[in-house]
């Protein structure tokens, strides 16, 4: 943040986020990712790693070079704007006790960490972050944000039915939780700030997985049959072009559309008219497709399609993505200097505030023998 | 006082759509907010028509999928295709904390709503745009549909069977349409927060493909730096060995082997030849006992009877009917169900004369004039 850059959102607003050892690593990635979203807006947040460091810090994808224990691209993005601080060896809670006597507005942690204790105690809001639902039998089982994918029901959603179930790339069972993590930041934040005192806040992984497979869960309860993974047979499909691949998507009144981009009379028999027709005879019908976008360039297709309304749209990669016209022009990828590891280019929090954006810091680091006096004074 | 109380007093005039702009209202109305759904008998959520059971009058007011998402709310029938119509949302917004809206893009000018138009007459508004590609740059009016932005967000890309093509997540799933409501709802509240103590709203622009991309965002900083993430099934980088083994009963059972330590704990140097003899909940027993984390993959017809997973995400409502939740809780409560999803225009008139504070004659003029219509247009 330059000298001169206005207050952002959060200036002001301090918050203390504890890493548990004891937690998931899935569970370190969703609290990780709403630290640094309230970070990136402005607020102050202080990481207590546990002894050792955080484990994230030897996770990949690593950059090619680089220290030691920085050099991971999962560590660096994840923990934008903080300030990293080591726990003493002996008493991570007790360090976290000592920071929390200082002014902090909100407490996030992990997994039944003690220190929720301890905040509770002084009336600090707090947000715990879980792996498992309260109260399940299973609480204490071992979870990955793979396993948790499969219990919110999405890793049956997505593949070929014939062969197992996919997991979404990246890490989704736990950024999801991430985000909501950060939402329940900010109604702690406006609940304390309106004076209700507010009561500790907790979610876990697989409860907000099934928050947003809800659909699955919906239709079950309606037909009485659960939607499922549908591959080859599905009603959008993901179609090789000349130059890679695009997801064929549309709505029930574009297929239209669709016949008109194609140009194939054939695509108007009537066997195809509905939805039903398209999705019972959904192989005869992406056979002929295929050649017209095998025959295509992706960009040409893309801009084709959305002059037609039909919102398809080319699989881009993270690399892709760096060179997209939309998200250069609209500034997405921020350019971020590191001390150690130079300029790297990352996403920045997903909005446009009155057309501002919040370009990420690199996480910092101090001792905690230095911070616990600076919070104490 | 619980957090489920933190909004109360904050006004959202709701048009939001499908998932993405009428959840966001949803969880504002669950954290207390006066949450007024607009719509009219020409402009439905389309949830109504989508999820619509039959063809039998009031059909519009069935779907399971829009009384999923639009618990907590109130709804009126505003025709703004009219200048009354337009007339009476504006005179709402006036005095309102917040809109949120996903139309397509160009469809807010020309209602005349513009983020300047309402902070002249309500500079503390906050305005939260959710769209496909944001409200600029060249693809601003792109338009996209759930599964595209799993492909143009970037996810899909990494998303796949090592041998083939990329995967999204598909019509019954529609993931970066899911998502947005999580991020969107904080956004919103740190707005309202900011307007209350500045005076001053916001025009909030959330692109759902951007958000889409963030999910990923450690991949991106890493191909920066010429680091390439590829499909690779259920495999994961700095995991040995992470994937899905059918188990004797057809189940498939997701298992996680971090590392070394981890595989030195696996029952059977061949997993899955072991899953492949034991019923899969027994599968998962000895290997969670391992300190290896394994779980069936479930359905939704799997979840719908396994409400100990659901924590406070679903709720059974009194009348039987089953409604999405909060994926948290406050004080270990579930949501507070005060109202369930309002029939269109259900609430019209409550409005009408408790917020616009219009008399009989007036209603029944708007009444007759069709501008407050509550049945869908044929």
């Amino acid at each position: 943040m330059s000298a001169r850059e206005p207050a952002r959102p959060l200036a002001g607003v301090s918050i203390l986020e504890v890493n548990n050892p004891a937690a998931p690593i899935a569970v370190r990635l969703a609290a990780s990712l709403a630290g640094k979203i309230a970070a990136d807006l402005g607020a102050a947040v202080v990481k207590l790693e546990p002894a050792g460091g955080d484990p994230t810090r030897r996770l990949p994808p690593f950059l090619p070079i680089g220290p030691e224990g920085e050099r991971s691209a999962l560590f660096q993005f994840l923990n934008t704007g903080k300030n990293a601080v080591t726990a003493p060896d002996a008493g991570r809670v007790e360090a976290a006790g000592i920071l929390l006597k200082g002014r902090i507005d909100l407490l996030l942690c992990e997994d039944g960490d003690p220190v929720l204790a301890a905040a509770g105690g002084r009336g600090i809001p707090s947000v715990e972050v879980a792996g498992w639902p309260a109260g399940v039998a299973d609480a204490k089982a071992p979870l990955s944000d793979f396993t948790v994918l499969a219990l919110g029901g999405l890793l049956d959603m997505v593949g070929d039915p014939a062969r197992e179930p996919l997991r979404l790339g990246g890490h989704q069972g736990a950024y999801a939780a991430g985000l909501s993590t950060f939402t329940a930041l900010m109604a702690q934040l406006v609940a304390k700030e309106a004076g209700l005192a507010p009561e500790p806040a907790r979610l876990s992984l697989v409860e907000t997985m099934i928050w947003v497979n809800w659909k699955a869960i919906c239709g079950a309860e309606a037909d009485g049959k659960a939607p499922t993974r549908q591959g080859d047979r599905s009603e959008f499909q993901v179609i090789p072009c000349r130059d890679g691949w695009i997801a064929l998507v549309f709505t029930v009144t574009q297929y239209g559309a669709v016949c008109d981009l194609i140009g194939d009379p054939r695509l108007r028999d009537p066997k195809f008219a509905t939805r039903a027709g398209r999705i019972r005879y959904g192989a005869e019908l992406y056979g002929m497709l295929k050649p017209w976008f095998a025959a295509r360039d992706r960009e040409a297709i893309y801009a084709e399609a959305q002059g037609r309304g039909v919102p398809l749209g080319p699989a881009y990669t993270p690399a892709d993505l760096l060179e997209d016209p939309q998200y250069l022009a609209r500034g997405f990828i921020a350019e971020m200097t590191h001390p150690t590891l130079g300029t790297l280019k990352l996403p920045q929090v997903p909005v446009q505030w009155n057309g501002r954006s919040f370009a990420p810091s690199p996480v910092g680091a101090t001792t905690f023998e230095a911070l616990a006096r600076v919070r104490a004074a | 006082m619980s957090t489920t109380k933190a909004l109360q007093g904050v006004r959202v005039v709701d048009f939001g759509q499908l998932t993405a702009g009428a959840n966001t209202s949803a969880m504002l109305a669950d954290l207390g907010a006066d949450v007024i759904k607009v719509e009219s008998g020409a402009y439905m959520d389309l949830f109504r028509a989508v999820g619509a059971r039959d063809s039998e009058p009031g059909w519009w007011n069935r779907s399971p999928q829009f009384r999923f998402t639009n618990r907590n709310k109130r709804g009126v029938a505003f025709d703004l295709k009219s200048e009354e119509g337009r007339r009476l949302v504006f005179e709402l917004i006036k005095d309102a904390d917040v809109v949120v809206e996903n139309f397509r893009r160009g469809v807010l000018e020309r209602l005349g709503l513009t983020y300047p138009a309402l902070a002249a007459a309500n500079p503390r508004i906050v305005l939260a745009s959710i769209s496909s590609q944001g409200e600029s740059g060249p693809n601003r009016m792109h338009a996209s549909f759930g599964s595209t932005l799993d492909a143009t967000g970037g996810v899909a890309s990494i998303t796949g069977y090592a041998d083939g093509p990329p995967a999204i997540s598909g019509m019954d799933v529609n993931y970066p349409d899911q998502i947005v409501s999580l991020f969107a709802t904080g956004i919103v509240i740190a707005a309202v927060r900011e307007a209350k103590r500045t005076g001053r709203g916001a025009h909030l622009d959330l692109s759902q493909r951007e958000i889409t991309s963030f999910l990923i965002g450690e991949e991106i900083l890493a191909a920066a730096a010429g680091v390439s993430a590829t499909r690779s099934g259920n495999a994961q980088a700095g995991i040995i060995l992470q994937d899905c083994f059918r188990s004797a009963d057809g189940r498939w059972v997701a298992v996680t082997v971090a590392d070394e330590t981890a595989a030195a704990k696996l029952p059977a140097p061949d997993l899955a030849a072991w899953i492949a003899g034991q019923p899969a909940e027994q599968a998962v027993a000895v290997l969670a006992a391992a300190g290896i984390p394994a779980a069936v993959s479930l359905d939704g017809l799997d979840l719908l009877h396994r409400p100990d997973l659901w924590g406070h995400t679903l709720i059974r409502h009194e009348d039987g009917s089953l409604v999405k939740g909060m994926p948290y809780d406050f004080g270990g409560r579930p949501l507070e169900i005060r109202r369930t999803a309002p029939d269109l225009g259900q609430h019209t008139e409550e409005v009408l004369t408790g917020i616009l504070g219009l008399g009989p004659a007036e209603i029944e003029r708007l009444k007759t004039l069709g501008v407050t219509r509550a049945e869908p247009s044929s």
